[in-house]
């Protein structure tokens, strides 16, 4: 595609997203006009309900204004980043964020790459062994780490490998990078299994597809070497379904970073995110929920690029006859 | 959602492939029903008090008089285990049969209408496609105060799009094929043809899709009870117990262990029993 | 009779040398199924020679055996003499050595063929020999050109495509010179040109001839169209149910086919130069290999068996009776006895019936007029019927001519409904039927009671999780509502198109293809409509069903005097069914009359490329002195 379709393409769906953001940003602010009770109750957390604070309150949030100009307010200062403060803690939501921000990153990376790695390379050894025991191994496991959910193989992972065992330290993120990496790993596997279970059985299926095609058989009749026909042939086609899937894969790696984060104490987004909701701080909510929809917005666009770098199909559409 | 190739059979090697896949399919149904009798009975058949404090018994391991030990707060653990079931079973049914309904009429009018209805349900259920639903029902429990009949409300919302698009899917393979555009030809009316002619042929997989639905909306309320966002606290709830007796892992890990392996065991097994059907429903009928 | 073991052919030193091959597949509860039971034969150097068998015979499975491609859970026995070696006793890594260079093999779908994620150039570079491969980018570029220049393409951006933006004859030459790019001295075609138009067809065969001539290869032509291995090869081996019928050069076995099945064959497919009253039809369909061990594979269908071709296999042998050249094999064992009888059969078959063709009615029942259709694709308008006008009578039977693309099936959906016109008027029975939606009910219900369709693909005309009866009930009440003795009716149906009424209860995947064609014409003729449109109905099916359900078709015309409205690709087919003929190119049409005088005496250049890319064949009694040749 020429680098004037790029520039359309990209400017396109940045826009479709960009939009998405704005009626998420939307629905979250909604969110401090739907709890129930009055905005002002809920802004007061457990503070005292004095004349001072409800006039403070209504200054500072605008609470005289019609709906749309606050909305318009809350909107320009979150596009800065500036979110106000926690009823909690009374610190700036920012500045809460930045806090956790990292070890989430952290783990979600770690849990990313350990799902690709293992997700790809299980489905893909279990195609090639089709109907022998590894195969049948490979998914059987498969299927029971799909029906465990994040926090259950996390407690399991702490009573076996933590517990029983000693192997690894059941809380806390740890200092430096191989602190990190040392106390984030059982989280990250934790986190991955889920994941990996739904690649193995994508690739899986992804490679068992393509065996059977016409062109494999085409290019072995025409002697070209097994490496060839795997990389060049296999992968390459296999590749499409699984690079499709990449938006869902992380759907579950923020999901179970949720769950993993509160089991294992780690102080993180999710963790964030879990005792703002128990706590009905809105503001950090809000801040929360936007900075993670910022995420996957971005997260989807890399996936549909890549996408569409991977299949000429899509690139190029059906059109060129 | 995947109606990827993993199947019963296939785990189970295709040697004496009818006997032997069925054995597993036998289990997890055994296990099924010890669950729903358990949802269904609760404490009727608990040996104790699920909600029965004790406080000269915290945390004691498994013994004669309780089999699974108690909690840290002299609760039976086994009689919760059993109580429990009822939160683990009502809800995903409720999510399963809802979205299965809603989803397979929303997939049938996408896929056959075409044109302005499928573009419009499209258009949503894309936008739902990339939200990880547990947030969502994170933040929305922070707005509106958690709960459980609300978790499962939205867990219906959320997953009905994935139904749609599974559906939807199918419809537009089996659409333009020449039996239905013969049943146009010869007039039969359009509803009759997505009621009678499509959904047939739908339904394999949409009914093994509604398996996996409830397995992972198994999971999900689970998760949800266990960050303190689903049920009440004090509720026999094994995604609940999870998290009440996480700091006690070192003293009475069963307490914690038993509930999580109830949740992966009754997940597989509907998982399982999902695949098989699809593989069995669509066999059957299907040509090619 | 002398027996020879091996189909050896007068060549001396045969290049390939295939002997007692059998190919079967291991059941999962243990035991094996039988795909291919016995074939032998021989090719010498730069020698063409055919196998040709309808599906199930096995012809597939010999290619890929020859080649060691058989699919997982298939094992090949028997020997495959090659350089001296037996090439079925080669492990994986040395057939690598023999595939592409010494063997190479092109297969049937050139849409599933190509990688989609690949170059055309490259698909082509990586076939190369090393040398070539490892040389610098400029000599590779000019190596992959002068291979394209090879099959015909001139064109150098077709390099830089990806294989979905070619059509179906284009990638069909790239795939042969992927095949061909390290020169190999045999090449095994599995049906090169199934899947492509007549004209394209008649191109790739041409291009695969010259090659031959050029390379000085051997060529192992697969395929089930007889005319096909009549046209491109030197002697033809035809294979039925997993083994070897008979094996004669080509031109000998055109003119007298020596075994019951290869003369069923022959006369199932309409003659070309004329209307013959009914096709010889060989009745059943395909058994297994391992449903007719022990006995002649034929047996079960033939007009002439006898107790003793059921006593044991009846080997290949050479024929030896008067007229017969030598080097002819056949497994009849009663040949010499029914030789006599065989002709007569296709003195009477081949009959010429003059049809004599009444003027055209007065008033059509269906009347077309400038009819165009355009459809949105996106930004593009694709253009599908460009100002057509047709009239088809009542009772009467049309044909329409034309190749994919053509708009042919366009023009079907258009008049019943399927589609709507974007200009030009459709008249169905004095009613208006350009907008079938702004038409009243009773209008509608009308229409549909006139004109009803058969589609071209059996397996998926029938809903496959309903029953027969369910089908053909609804098609029943939907148009009757007040149908009384539904059931009975439905049996009815059945019988008129010559299923049993025990059919009512089974499932689609229960029947075979012909058999499921035939349920799909009942369903159209539930409704007792006047017109029945037929869209290619018997293009996927086996040649030997094509018959039956020809025969059916004419059958059925007779008796309740319905118009047919025919779609084909297929000259010989028309003609035989057909009184008036539309040829249709690019969405017009370009020419019309009656069948006998447009085929006999074709005035536009279209009409005429397409009556001379059917792949040629003589007439087949006795006394046609003219022979045409391709």
């Amino acid at each position: 595609m020429t680098a004037r379709g790029w520039a359309f393409f990209l400017a396109r769906r940045l826009a479709v997203l960009a939009l998405l953001l704005v009626v998420v940003s939307f629905a979250v602010f909604s969110l401090l006009y739907l709890s129930p009770g009055s905005v002002i109750d809920t802004l007061l957390g457990t503070n005292p309900r004095t004349p001072a604070e409800l006039s403070y309150l209504t200054s500072e949030y605008h609470l005289n204004q019609p709906f749309l100009t606050q909305y318009w307010i809350w909107a320009s200062q979150a596009v800065r980043l500036h979110f106000g403060n926690s009823i909690q803690t009374s610190l700036p939501v920012t500045s809460e964020i930045r806090q956790r921000l990292p070890v989430s990153l952290f783990l979600g990376v770690y849990a990313y790459i350990l799902t690709v790695l293992l997700g790809v390379g299980l489905g893909i050894a279990a195609a090639l062994r089709r109907q022998r025991l590894a195969d049948r191994g490979i998914v059987g496991a498969a299927i029971v780490a799909l029906s465990t959910p994040a926090f259950v193989s996390g407690v399991f992972l702490i009573y076996l490998l933590g517990i029983q065992v000693r192997l690894f330290p059941v809380a806390g993120p740890g200092t430096g990078f191989f602190g990190e990496l040392w106390h984030l790993t059982l989280p990250a596997v934790a986190l991955a299994l889920t994941a990996t279970a739904y690649l193995v059985k994508h690739t899986r299926a992804a490679v068992i597809g393509v065996l059977d095609q016409d062109y494999v058989t085409f290019a072995r009749a025409r002697g070209l070497t097994a490496s060839r026909v795997l990389t060049g042939y296999i992968l390459r086609n296999a590749l499409i379904p699984v690079v499709t899937m990449s938006g869902l894969i992380l759907s579950y790696v923020i999901t179970g970073a949720v769950l993993v984060e509160d089991t294992f104490s780690l102080p993180g987004i999710g963790q964030l995110l879990v005792q703002s909701a128990t706590a009905k701080d809105l503001p950090l909510i809000q801040g929360v929920a936007m900075v993670i929809a910022v995420v996957i917005v971005l997260a989807n666009l890399l996936a549909d690029v890549a996408l569409m770098a991977v299949d000429p199909r899509i690139r190029l559409g059906r059109g060129s006859r | 959602m995947s109606t990827a190739v993993a199947l019963p059979a296939e785990i189970t090697g295709a040697g004496r492939r009818r006997r032997r896949g069925s054995w597993l399919i036998s289990a997890c149904l055994v296990v099924v029903g010890v669950v729903v009798v358990m949802a269904v009975f609760g404490s009727a058949i608990a040996p104790q008090d699920p909600n029965a404090q004790n406080t000269f018994f915290i945390l004691t391991r498994p013994s004669g008089a309780h089999w699974l030990g108690t909690d840290s707060l002299g609760r039976d653990v086994f009689s919760r285990l059993i109580a429990g079931a009822r939160t683990a079973f009502l809800g995903p049914l409720v999510i399963a049969a809802s979205s299965m309904l809603l989803g397979n009429l929303l997939g049938l009018l996408a896929g056959y209408r075409g044109g302005r209805t499928d573009a419009l349900i499209m258009r949503w259920v894309d936008l739902m496609w990339a939200v990880p639903g547990l947030l969502l029902i994170i933040v929305v429990a922070g707005a509106l105060g958690s709960g459980y009949w609300l978790a499962v409300g939205l867990l219906i919302v959320l997953t009905v799009p994935f139904d749609t698009r599974v559906v939807r899917g199918v419809t537009l393979e089996q659409a333009p094929r020449p039996y239905v555009e013969a049943a146009r030809t010869l007039g039969v009316p359009d509803w009759r043809i997505m009621l009678f002619h499509i959904w047939p042929n739908v339904s394999p997989v949409a009914i093994a899709n509604a398996f996996l639905v409830f397995a992972g909306s198994l999971t999900s309320l689970a998760g949800l009870s266990f960050l303190g966002l689903g049920v009440a606290p004090g509720t026999p709830d094994w995604g609940l117990m999870l998290s009440e007796g996480l700091q006690d892992l070192f003293v009475n890990p069963i307490a914690v262990l038993a509930p999580g392996v109830m949740i992966v065991l009754t997940a597989t097994s509907m998982n399982l029993i999902g695949d098989w059907l699809q593989e069995r429903l669509s066999s059957k009928g299907a040509a090619r | 009779m002398t027996a020879s073991t091996t189909g050896t052919v007068s060549t001396a030193d045969p290049v390939l040398d295939v002997t007692g091959l059998r190919v079967t597949r291991a059941r999962p509860g243990g035991g094996a199924d039988t795909i291919v039971s016995s074939v032998s034969m021989s090719l010498g150097a730069g020698e063409t020679i055919g196998i040709v068998g309808e599906s199930g015979s096995g012809k597939s499975m010999t290619a890929k055996a020859i080649t060691g491609l058989l699919p997982p859970g298939l094992t090949a026995h028997g020997e495959v003499r090659y350089g001296g070696r037996n090439l079925l006793e080669l492990r994986e890594k040395q057939w690598r050595a023999v595939r592409g260079r010494e063997i190479g093999m092109i297969l049937q779908d050139p849409f599933t063929m190509l990688n989609p994620v690949v170059r055309c150039g490259q698909i082509i570079a990586e076939s190369l020999p090393g040398e070539a491969r490892r040389a610098g980018r400029a000599q590779r570029r000019a190596e992959v050109a002068r291979r394209l220049a090879e099959v015909g393409i001139r064109d150098e951006s077709v390099a830089h495509r990806y294989p979905f933006q070619l059509s179906g004859g284009m990638r069909q030459r790239v795939a042969i010179a992927a095949a061909l790019a390290r020169d190999p001295r045999v090449l095994i075609a599995d049906e090169p040109s199934t899947a492509l138009d007549v004209a394209t067809q008649r191109e790739i065969l041409a291009l695969i001839q010259q090659i031959q001539r050029a390379h000085g290869m051997s060529v192992i032509m697969i395929t089930h169209d007889l005319r096909v291995a009549f046209a491109v090869c030197e002697r033809v081996y035809v294979l039925y149910a997993g083994s070897l019928v008979e094996a004669a050069p080509a031109a000998e076995l055109r003119d007298e086919p020596l075994h019951p099945y290869s003369q069923g064959l022959l006369l199932s497919e309409p003659p070309a130069g004329h209307r013959v009253r009914e096709l010889a039809v060989i009745p059943g369909s395909v058994p297994s290999p391992d449903q007719v061990a022990g006995s002649c594979t034929f047996a079960p269908r033939c007009a002439w068996a006898a107790p003793q071709c059921r006593q044991g296999t009846p080997p290949l042998a050479e024929v030896e009776l008067p007229g017969v050249v030598p080097g002819r094999l056949s497994a009849c064992v009663r040949l010499p006895e029914i030789r006599a009888e065989m002709m007569l059969a296709r003195e009477r078959a081949g009959r010429e019936q003059h049809q004599a063709v009444a003027g055209r009615a007065e008033t059509a029942l269906i009347s077309v007029r400038d009819a165009r259709k355009v459809f949105q694709q996106g930004s593009r308008a694709v253009t599908a019927l460009d100002g057509v006008s047709l009239d088809v009578g009542d009772g009467e039977s049309v044909g329409i001519v034309g190749e994919s693309g053509s708009g042919k099936t366009t023009l079907a959906r258009l008049l019943i409904g399927l589609e709507r016109a974007t200009e030009g008027q459709v008249t169905i029975d004095g009613i208006p039927a350009t907008d079938w939606p702004a038409l009243s009910g009773g209008d509608r219900r009308r229409l549909r009671g006139t004109v009803q369709i058969v589609f071209q693909d059996p397996y998926s005309s029938l809903n496959p999780m309903r029953s027969i009866g369910w089908t053909l009930a609804e098609a029943i009440t939907t148009h009757d509502r007040r149908a009384r003795n539904v059931p009975a009716r439905v049996g009815d149906l059945l019988a008129s198109v010559g299923l049993p009424a025990s059919y009512a209860q089974r499932k689609p995947f229960a029947l075979s293809g012909g058999e499921r064609q035939r349920v799909a014409i009942a369903r159209a003729l539930a409704v007792r409509p006047r017109l029945l449109i037929c869209d290619e109905p018997v293009s996927a099916l086996d040649v030997s069903v094509q018959a039956q359900i020809l025969n059916l078709l004419t059958a059925l015309r007779a008796e309740r005097r319905i118009g047919y409205l025919f779609i084909t690709h297929d000259l010989s087919i028309v003609r035989q069914i057909t009184d008036y003929l539309y040829v249709m190119r690019h969405g017009r049409v370009v020419e019309s009359g009656p069948t006998e005088g447009v085929l006999t005496s074709p005035r536009d250049a279209y009409t005429i490329k397409l009556i001379e890319s059917v792949p040629g064949r003589q007439a087949l009694t006795p006394r046609s002195a003219t022979t045409s040749r391709e």
